[in-house]
Protein backbone atom coordinates (compact mmCIF):
# COMPACT_ATOMS: atom_id res chain seq x y z
CA UNK A 1 0.00 0.00 0.00
CA UNK A 2 2.90 2.34 0.33
CA UNK A 3 3.43 2.54 -3.09
CA UNK A 4 -0.28 3.43 -3.91
CA UNK A 5 0.15 6.35 -1.30
CA UNK A 6 3.45 7.12 -2.64
CA UNK A 7 2.26 10.13 -5.69
CA UNK A 8 5.66 10.40 -7.76
CA UNK A 9 8.36 12.38 -6.82
CA UNK A 10 8.87 15.55 -8.38
CA UNK A 11 12.42 16.38 -8.97
CA UNK A 12 13.38 19.60 -7.21
CA UNK A 13 12.45 22.46 -9.10
CA UNK A 14 14.83 24.47 -11.41
CA UNK A 15 14.92 28.51 -12.54
CA UNK A 16 12.30 28.64 -15.52
CA UNK A 17 10.65 25.20 -15.48
CA UNK A 18 7.67 26.17 -13.34
CA UNK A 19 5.98 27.73 -16.33
CA UNK A 20 6.33 24.31 -18.33
CA UNK A 21 5.77 22.40 -15.25
CA UNK A 22 2.56 24.44 -14.53
CA UNK A 23 1.23 24.62 -18.30
CA UNK A 24 1.71 20.39 -17.99
CA UNK A 25 -0.22 20.05 -14.54
CA UNK A 26 -3.16 22.02 -16.20
CA UNK A 27 -3.70 19.78 -19.48
CA UNK A 28 -3.10 16.94 -17.38
CA UNK A 29 -6.00 18.37 -15.25
CA UNK A 30 -8.31 18.89 -18.16
CA UNK A 31 -7.37 15.94 -19.84
CA UNK A 32 -8.09 14.00 -16.14
CA UNK A 33 -11.24 16.07 -16.08
CA UNK A 34 -12.46 14.90 -19.16
CA UNK A 35 -12.20 11.58 -19.38
CA UNK A 36 -14.07 11.31 -15.49
CA UNK A 37 -16.99 13.34 -17.35
CA UNK A 38 -17.09 10.78 -20.02
CA UNK A 39 -16.87 7.85 -18.42
CA UNK A 40 -19.99 8.72 -16.23
CA UNK A 41 -23.28 8.12 -18.32
CA UNK A 42 -21.07 5.17 -19.99
CA UNK A 43 -20.61 3.92 -16.63
CA UNK A 44 -24.49 4.45 -15.56
CA UNK A 45 -25.69 2.83 -18.96
CA UNK A 46 -24.01 -0.20 -19.98
CA UNK A 47 -26.46 -1.31 -22.46
CA UNK A 48 -26.62 2.01 -24.20
CA UNK A 49 -22.84 1.77 -24.38
CA UNK A 50 -22.80 -1.34 -25.59
CA UNK A 51 -24.89 -0.65 -28.44
CA UNK A 52 -22.80 2.17 -28.86
CA UNK A 53 -19.49 0.29 -29.25
CA UNK A 54 -21.60 -2.17 -31.93
CA UNK A 55 -22.50 0.76 -34.13
CA UNK A 56 -18.75 1.35 -34.86
CA UNK A 57 -18.68 -2.03 -36.12
CA UNK A 58 -14.78 -2.42 -35.58
CA UNK A 59 -15.06 -5.12 -32.71
CA UNK A 60 -15.61 -8.98 -33.06
CA UNK A 61 -18.97 -10.34 -31.41
CA UNK A 62 -17.14 -11.58 -28.61
CA UNK A 63 -15.39 -8.34 -27.44
CA UNK A 64 -18.06 -6.16 -27.65
CA UNK A 65 -19.45 -6.36 -24.06
CA UNK A 66 -16.14 -6.96 -22.65
CA UNK A 67 -15.09 -3.63 -24.28
CA UNK A 68 -17.68 -2.36 -23.17
CA UNK A 69 -17.57 -3.01 -19.40
CA UNK A 70 -14.18 -2.52 -19.45
CA UNK A 71 -13.65 1.23 -21.57
CA UNK A 72 -15.11 3.16 -19.29
CA UNK A 73 -13.70 2.03 -16.05
CA UNK A 74 -10.69 2.44 -18.22
CA UNK A 75 -11.57 6.14 -18.73
CA UNK A 76 -12.32 6.75 -14.81
CA UNK A 77 -9.63 5.91 -13.58
CA UNK A 78 -7.22 7.30 -16.45
CA UNK A 79 -8.74 10.49 -15.78
CA UNK A 80 -8.41 10.09 -11.78
CA UNK A 81 -4.88 8.90 -12.31
CA UNK A 82 -3.90 12.34 -14.55
CA UNK A 83 -6.06 14.21 -11.63
CA UNK A 84 -4.25 13.17 -8.32
CA UNK A 85 -0.88 12.66 -10.39
CA UNK A 86 -0.66 9.33 -9.37
CA UNK A 87 1.12 6.93 -12.15
CA UNK A 88 0.59 10.06 -14.24
CA UNK A 89 3.24 9.27 -16.95
CA UNK A 90 1.54 6.02 -17.64
CA UNK A 91 -1.83 7.57 -17.50
CA UNK A 92 -1.02 10.31 -19.87
CA UNK A 93 0.64 7.62 -22.21
CA UNK A 94 -2.80 5.40 -22.08
CA UNK A 95 -4.76 8.90 -22.12
CA UNK A 96 -2.81 10.04 -25.81
CA UNK A 97 -3.18 6.47 -27.15
CA UNK A 98 -7.40 6.34 -26.12
CA UNK A 99 -7.59 9.34 -27.98
CA UNK A 100 -5.47 8.63 -30.82
CA UNK A 101 -7.57 4.67 -31.00
CA UNK A 102 -11.11 6.87 -31.03
CA UNK A 103 -9.96 9.45 -33.51
CA UNK A 104 -8.95 6.69 -35.99
CA UNK A 105 -12.17 4.93 -35.44
CA UNK A 106 -14.25 7.94 -36.32
CA UNK A 107 -12.07 8.46 -39.20
CA UNK A 108 -12.18 4.48 -40.61
CA UNK A 109 -16.00 4.60 -40.30
CA UNK A 110 -16.38 8.61 -41.82
CA UNK A 111 -14.41 6.56 -44.87
CA UNK A 112 -16.42 3.74 -44.51
CA UNK A 113 -19.76 5.70 -44.62
CA UNK A 114 -20.64 4.66 -41.38
CA UNK A 115 -22.55 7.41 -39.84
CA UNK A 116 -21.88 6.61 -35.87
CA UNK A 117 -22.91 8.96 -32.35
CA UNK A 118 -20.03 9.23 -31.56
CA UNK A 119 -20.66 7.65 -28.16
CA UNK A 120 -17.61 10.28 -26.56
CA UNK A 121 -18.91 11.50 -23.60
CA UNK A 122 -22.79 10.23 -23.22
CA UNK A 123 -24.61 7.03 -24.42
CA UNK A 124 -27.45 7.83 -25.93
CA UNK A 125 -27.73 6.91 -29.37
CA UNK A 126 -29.97 9.69 -29.94
CA UNK A 127 -26.98 12.19 -30.06
CA UNK A 128 -26.18 12.64 -33.79
CA UNK A 129 -23.93 15.19 -35.29
CA UNK A 130 -22.08 15.03 -38.61
CA UNK A 131 -19.19 12.90 -38.13
CA UNK A 132 -16.72 15.65 -39.54
CA UNK A 133 -18.00 17.58 -36.59
CA UNK A 134 -16.81 14.62 -34.24
CA UNK A 135 -13.30 14.06 -36.27
CA UNK A 136 -12.64 17.83 -35.86
CA UNK A 137 -13.28 17.46 -31.99
CA UNK A 138 -11.65 14.76 -31.24
CA UNK A 139 -8.41 15.89 -33.31
CA UNK A 140 -8.43 18.93 -30.82
CA UNK A 141 -9.25 16.79 -27.62
CA UNK A 142 -6.11 14.87 -28.73
CA UNK A 143 -3.79 18.02 -28.52
CA UNK A 144 -4.10 18.19 -24.83
CA UNK A 145 -2.57 14.99 -23.91
CA UNK A 146 0.04 15.76 -26.37
CA UNK A 147 0.93 19.09 -25.16
CA UNK A 148 0.46 17.63 -21.89
CA UNK A 149 3.57 15.76 -22.99
CA UNK A 150 5.71 18.23 -24.48
CA UNK A 151 5.44 20.64 -21.57
CA UNK A 152 6.45 17.71 -19.04
CA UNK A 153 9.39 17.40 -21.30
CA UNK A 154 10.50 20.91 -21.66
CA UNK A 155 10.04 21.50 -17.76
CA UNK A 156 12.27 18.16 -17.42
CA UNK A 157 14.49 19.55 -19.95
CA UNK A 158 14.93 22.90 -18.08
CA UNK A 159 15.29 21.49 -15.02
CA UNK A 160 18.22 18.74 -15.86
CA UNK B 1 13.09 7.33 -23.37
CA UNK B 2 14.20 7.23 -19.81
CA UNK B 3 10.94 7.43 -18.66
CA UNK B 4 9.64 3.85 -21.25
CA UNK B 5 9.99 1.10 -18.06
CA UNK B 6 8.39 3.68 -15.79
CA UNK B 7 5.26 4.80 -18.03
CA UNK B 8 5.16 0.66 -18.95
CA UNK B 9 4.63 -0.80 -15.53
CA UNK B 10 2.47 2.20 -14.83
CA UNK B 11 0.36 1.49 -17.93
CA UNK B 12 0.48 -2.46 -16.94
CA UNK B 13 -1.18 -1.27 -13.40
CA UNK B 14 -3.81 0.87 -14.65
CA UNK B 15 -4.48 -1.33 -17.30
CA UNK B 16 -5.11 -4.15 -14.63
CA UNK B 17 -6.71 -2.29 -12.06
CA UNK B 18 -9.08 -1.12 -14.39
CA UNK B 19 -10.07 -4.22 -15.74
CA UNK B 20 -10.39 -5.64 -12.34
CA UNK B 21 -12.99 -2.91 -11.22
CA UNK B 22 -15.02 -2.64 -14.54
CA UNK B 23 -15.47 -6.48 -14.49
CA UNK B 24 -15.99 -6.91 -10.51
CA UNK B 25 -18.42 -4.32 -10.68
CA UNK B 26 -20.49 -5.30 -13.48
CA UNK B 27 -20.34 -8.56 -11.49
CA UNK B 28 -22.01 -7.34 -8.87
CA UNK B 29 -24.95 -4.67 -10.57
CA UNK B 30 -27.83 -6.13 -11.14
CA UNK B 31 -28.36 -4.45 -14.77
CA UNK B 32 -24.93 -5.17 -15.72
CA UNK B 33 -23.95 -7.07 -19.10
CA UNK B 34 -23.35 -10.33 -19.75
CA UNK B 35 -19.52 -11.13 -21.34
CA UNK B 36 -21.11 -13.11 -24.56
CA UNK B 37 -23.36 -10.73 -27.08
CA UNK B 38 -26.36 -12.22 -27.23
CA UNK B 39 -27.62 -11.72 -31.59
CA UNK B 40 -30.54 -10.63 -32.16
CA UNK B 41 -33.58 -12.52 -31.23
CA UNK B 42 -35.56 -14.46 -34.19
CA UNK B 43 -38.39 -12.75 -34.85
CA UNK B 44 -40.64 -15.94 -34.39
CA UNK B 45 -41.40 -16.15 -30.55
CA UNK B 46 -42.81 -19.78 -30.37
CA UNK B 47 -44.67 -20.47 -27.05
CA UNK B 48 -43.04 -22.71 -25.66
CA UNK B 49 -45.93 -25.10 -24.23
CA UNK B 50 -47.24 -25.73 -28.28
CA UNK B 51 -50.19 -24.75 -29.24
CA UNK B 52 -51.48 -22.89 -32.72
CA UNK B 53 -48.88 -21.05 -34.88
CA UNK B 54 -49.63 -18.74 -37.68
CA UNK B 55 -49.10 -18.90 -41.32
CA UNK B 56 -45.91 -15.86 -41.12
CA UNK B 57 -44.56 -18.29 -38.28
CA UNK B 58 -44.83 -21.07 -39.96
CA UNK B 59 -43.24 -20.06 -43.55
CA UNK B 60 -40.34 -18.43 -41.86
CA UNK B 61 -39.46 -21.31 -39.87
CA UNK B 62 -40.79 -24.30 -42.79
CA UNK B 63 -38.48 -21.88 -45.72
CA UNK B 64 -35.17 -21.65 -43.23
CA UNK B 65 -35.74 -25.68 -42.67
CA UNK B 66 -35.80 -24.98 -39.06
CA UNK B 67 -39.49 -26.64 -39.32
CA UNK B 68 -40.47 -29.69 -40.06
CA UNK B 69 -44.21 -29.93 -41.61
CA UNK B 70 -46.81 -32.81 -40.66
CA UNK B 71 -49.66 -33.29 -43.28
CA UNK B 72 -52.54 -34.48 -41.42
CA UNK B 73 -55.04 -34.70 -44.38
CA UNK B 74 -55.87 -37.79 -46.31
CA UNK B 75 -53.04 -39.99 -48.93
CA UNK B 76 -55.50 -38.33 -51.35
CA UNK B 77 -55.43 -34.65 -50.55
CA UNK B 78 -51.83 -35.13 -50.25
CA UNK B 79 -50.62 -36.46 -53.54
CA UNK B 80 -53.14 -33.63 -54.91
CA UNK B 81 -50.88 -30.93 -53.06
CA UNK B 82 -49.15 -30.56 -49.77
CA UNK B 83 -46.75 -28.15 -48.47
CA UNK B 84 -43.45 -28.14 -49.91
CA UNK B 85 -41.15 -30.92 -47.66
CA UNK B 86 -44.30 -31.83 -45.47
CA UNK B 87 -44.31 -35.64 -44.14
CA UNK B 88 -47.95 -37.36 -44.65
CA UNK B 89 -48.65 -38.77 -41.56
CA UNK B 90 -52.31 -39.14 -40.46
CA UNK B 91 -53.36 -39.60 -37.04
CA UNK B 92 -54.23 -43.11 -37.77
CA UNK B 93 -51.10 -44.01 -39.25
CA UNK B 94 -49.14 -42.06 -36.49
CA UNK B 95 -48.42 -45.93 -34.92
CA UNK B 96 -47.26 -47.63 -37.80
CA UNK B 97 -45.18 -44.68 -39.24
CA UNK B 98 -44.13 -42.27 -36.02
CA UNK B 99 -40.86 -44.21 -35.57
CA UNK B 100 -39.80 -43.79 -39.45
CA UNK B 101 -40.22 -40.03 -39.13
CA UNK B 102 -39.57 -39.48 -35.68
CA UNK B 103 -35.40 -39.10 -36.49
CA UNK B 104 -36.36 -36.20 -39.01
CA UNK B 105 -37.99 -34.28 -36.02
CA UNK B 106 -34.59 -34.47 -34.08
CA UNK B 107 -33.07 -30.70 -33.74
CA UNK B 108 -35.89 -28.55 -34.85
CA UNK B 109 -37.19 -26.00 -33.89
CA UNK B 110 -40.92 -26.73 -34.19
CA UNK B 111 -42.93 -29.76 -35.99
CA UNK B 112 -45.92 -27.74 -37.63
CA UNK B 113 -48.65 -29.82 -37.98
CA UNK B 114 -51.62 -29.30 -40.66
CA UNK B 115 -55.00 -29.93 -41.93
CA UNK B 116 -57.59 -28.12 -44.31
CA UNK B 117 -60.47 -26.48 -42.92
CA UNK B 118 -61.34 -23.82 -39.71
CA UNK B 119 -62.68 -27.39 -38.22
CA UNK B 120 -60.71 -30.01 -39.53
CA UNK B 121 -59.71 -31.87 -36.13
CA UNK B 122 -56.77 -33.82 -37.78
CA UNK B 123 -54.08 -31.28 -37.06
CA UNK B 124 -54.84 -30.93 -33.35
CA UNK B 125 -55.59 -35.10 -33.32
CA UNK B 126 -51.94 -35.52 -34.80
CA UNK B 127 -50.73 -32.59 -32.39
CA UNK B 128 -51.69 -34.44 -29.15
CA UNK B 129 -50.41 -38.21 -30.66
CA UNK B 130 -46.86 -36.22 -31.36
CA UNK B 131 -47.09 -34.94 -27.48
CA UNK B 132 -47.68 -38.00 -26.20
CA UNK B 133 -44.62 -39.65 -27.73
CA UNK B 134 -42.78 -37.46 -26.12
CA UNK B 135 -42.06 -34.91 -29.05
CA UNK B 136 -41.37 -31.05 -28.14
CA UNK B 137 -42.29 -27.88 -29.85
CA UNK B 138 -45.79 -29.30 -31.72
CA UNK B 139 -47.97 -26.67 -32.96
CA UNK B 140 -50.99 -26.66 -34.89
CA UNK B 141 -50.94 -24.71 -38.05
CA UNK B 142 -55.44 -24.20 -38.52
CA UNK B 143 -56.62 -24.34 -41.74
CA UNK B 144 -52.74 -24.45 -43.26
CA UNK B 145 -52.92 -25.75 -46.47
CA UNK B 146 -55.38 -23.08 -47.33
CA UNK B 147 -53.75 -20.28 -45.76
CA UNK B 148 -50.48 -21.57 -47.27
CA UNK B 149 -52.00 -21.59 -50.90
CA UNK B 150 -53.17 -18.43 -50.46
CA UNK B 151 -49.92 -16.98 -49.55
CA UNK B 152 -48.82 -18.99 -52.39
CA UNK B 153 -46.06 -20.52 -50.96
CA UNK B 154 -44.35 -23.24 -52.43
CA UNK B 155 -46.49 -26.28 -52.50
CA UNK B 156 -45.92 -29.88 -54.29
CA UNK B 157 -47.18 -32.82 -55.61
CA UNK B 158 -46.62 -36.51 -55.93
CA UNK B 159 -46.65 -39.46 -53.46
CA UNK B 160 -46.38 -39.58 -49.68
CA UNK B 161 -42.35 -39.03 -49.22
CA UNK B 162 -40.37 -37.46 -47.16
CA UNK B 163 -38.88 -34.62 -48.89
CA UNK B 164 -36.18 -33.54 -46.17
CA UNK B 165 -33.07 -34.48 -46.68
CA UNK B 166 -31.05 -36.57 -43.92
CA UNK B 167 -27.36 -37.90 -44.58
CA UNK B 168 -27.22 -39.83 -47.53
CA UNK B 169 -31.16 -40.46 -47.78
CA UNK B 170 -33.18 -38.66 -50.55
CA UNK B 171 -36.09 -39.16 -48.60
CA UNK B 172 -38.96 -42.08 -47.31
CA UNK B 173 -40.93 -43.65 -49.73
CA UNK B 174 -44.00 -44.83 -47.57
CA UNK B 175 -46.10 -45.97 -50.63
CA UNK B 176 -43.46 -46.47 -53.53
CA UNK B 177 -44.15 -50.17 -55.38
CA UNK B 178 -47.96 -50.25 -53.73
Amino acid sequence: MQGLRQVERQPARQEGSAPWESLAWLLRLLVGCMLIYASADKILHPQDFASIVKDYRLLPEVLLHPVAIWLPWFELLLGVCLYTGFWRHGALFLATALLGAFWLALIVNYFRGIDVGCGCFTSTPGEASPMLWYIGRDALLLTLPLAAWEAGRRAEAQQA
Amino acid sequence: MRHAPRILGQSLGILALSAALAFGVNAARTDGLPLAYAAAKSAVQLDASGGEISVKDAALLLLTGRAVALDARSQLEYEMGHIQGALWLPPREFAAQFQDIKPLLAGKEAVITYCDGEHCPLGHNLAQHLRGAGVKNVFVLKNGWALWQAEKLPVTKGPAMSSLPTKGQEGICRDCGK
